[in-house]
């Protein structure tokens, strides 16, 4: 029995972290994460709440679609172990739910209504950074044994690494394309100075000023102006002298 | 170990006190902390090469104003490839490669050269390029502290533009850079001359300084003066 639970552990802990390598979603690797959580530690349900920019706790996934269960993750933003273990950065348990009452009173209220006896939520941390949290249920009352704690903080410190990867290369990957649109628009610009220039037998600078008043005057942007001088739709005034020179 | 070389690349750059991610900076101390006898930045994006972001002596800019022109060599290879490309023997490499490219670095004196690749994630910003006058391989210890190099040159970058207004590329960045924008206003020029676009323009702003032994930049600036016609 203890030789096949490890090796569930084992698998787990290699699935999830093939995750890291591969092109993932975020919510099918939490999402995973919280069936393990119930295949391995044997509780009843399991689910993850991350904290986005708004800092406000959401549901992000969950081993089980009931009402019951999306409801009680929902009330956690307000109250409950999840923003308990999110606030403080420690773990938190409580086995025995008292209706109404305790640290959780809306929260247990319903707990036990859909037949939970104890809860027990990790938070998804990575030193100074927390970034949501694991939650646990169980229809048992025992407290969770000191190795099934170390499984679900193994489990959990994965998905939060996943999740701050994913987060740092999405965010560097909108940078980076940032720069090579700003890049791209500036490159546009000089290319329809050099025709403007040749057209108009005119310099840079002066073939720059003819593009910027063109765009202004007809409420069109820079980089269209520009864009349609290399394509050669430019209306041909913007080289033509709009006035002879003075004699 | 990695974070004890991190930390000392990290308090080499803060050491002078002031911006640490002033592009000068980071090529200056890329060329201390690797022992290499020059680095330079090479920017690039959609395949080729767009620009350098610094170098740090007139040997590492002549081998990216090469590339830029050429669109080939290490630099080239390692963006294009996202790999770190070796070559610590240019004069008798075991795979001959770069056939415009080689000739002209060897002139300028540089015995072997190294490309990093610039990435976060699956960003990909150009190459960190290195140098030496004399052929030979870089040691672990080189190879390890240009790696970190290149990844916080990245970061440094990835967050100027971070901060940047809307549209537009970093200040910092367009201040330092040089995105060789007088091949551009060239190109605008020649593609009128020729009756051409603007990307045939460059490739024909390329052929001739290839044929005349000439960086691009330098067959664009005489095209902009007027010293040099393709009509």
């Amino acid at each position: 029995m203890e030789k096949s639970r490890d090796h569930a552990i084992v698998r787990s802990l290699v699935e999830m972290a093939d995750n890291l390598v591969d092109n993932f979603d975020v919510v099918d690797l939490l999402t995973g994460l919280t069936d393990r959580c119930v295949r391995v530690l044997g509780v009843s349900a399991a689910g993850v709440m991350l904290a986005q920019e708004s800092a406000e706790l959401r549901l992000v996934a969950s081993s089980s679609e009931t009402m019951q269960v999306v409801e009680l993750f929902e009330l956690q933003a307000d109250e409950g172990p999840c923003l308990e273990a999110f606030r403080t950065g420690e773990r938190v348990s409580h086995e025995n739910l008292r209706s109404g009452s305790g640290r959780w009173p809306r929260f247990s209220v319903i707990a036990l209504e859909a037949g939970f006896k104890s809860v027990f939520a990790l938070p998804l941390r990575l030193r100074e950074r927390t970034i949501g949290a694991l939650n646990l249920f169980s229809i048992e009352e025992d407290p969770m044994d000191e190795r099934d704690v170390m499984v679900a903080r193994g489990f959990a410190d994965l998905a939060t690494i996943s999740v701050l990867q994913h987060g740092a290369a999405a965010e560097a990957q909108r940078v980076s394309e940032q720069l090579t649109h700003a890049l791209t628009s500036r490159i546009v610009i000089e290319q329809a100075k050099g025709v403007v220039s040749e057209r108009a037998r005119i310099d840079m600078t002066q073939a720059f000023d003819r593009l910027r008043s063109f765009a202004r005057s007809h409420h069109l942007r820079l980089t269209d102006v520009a864009q349609s001088a290399i394509d050669g739709t430019l209306d041909p005034s913007v080289w033509v002298p709009t006035s002879p020179a003075p004699d | 170990m990695s974070a004890d070389r991190l930390n000392r690349i990290t308090a080499r750059l803060e050491s002078e006190g002031g911006e640490v991610g002033k592009p000068a900076r980071l090529c200056r101390v890329a060329k201390e902390i690797i022992r290499v006898d020059g680095a330079g930045v090479m920017l690039m994006s959609g395949a080729v090469p767009q620009g350098s972001l610094c170098s740090s002596n007139n040997v590492s800019n002549l081998l990216e104003e090469l590339q830029y022109t050429l669109g080939e060599g290490p630099c080239v290879d390692a963006y294009q490839q996202d790999r770190v490309v070796l070559e610590p023997d240019l004069a008798n490499p075991v795979t001959p490669r770069w056939f415009a490219f080689t000739p002209r670095a060897l002139e300028a004196g540089v015995g072997s050269v190294f490309g990093f690749p610039l990435r976060s994630g699956t960003a990909r910003l150009g190459a960190l390029n290195l140098y030496m006058d004399r052929p030979g391989s870089l040691s672990d210890d080189q190879h390890a502290d240009a790696t970190l190099m290149a990844d916080v040159i990245t970061d440094q970058v990835l967050n100027g533009q971070a901060d940047a207004v809307q549209g537009m590329a970093a200040g910092d960045l367009e201040l330092s850079s040089n995105f060789q924008f007088v091949v551009h206003n060239a190109a605008g020029m020649v593609s009128v001359q020729l009756g051409v676009s603007v990307t045939d323009a460059l490739i024909r702003l390329r052929a001739r300084a290839f044929s005349d032994n000439r960086l691009v930049r330098e067959v664009a600036e005489d095209v902009v003066a007027r010293r040099l016609s393709f009509l």
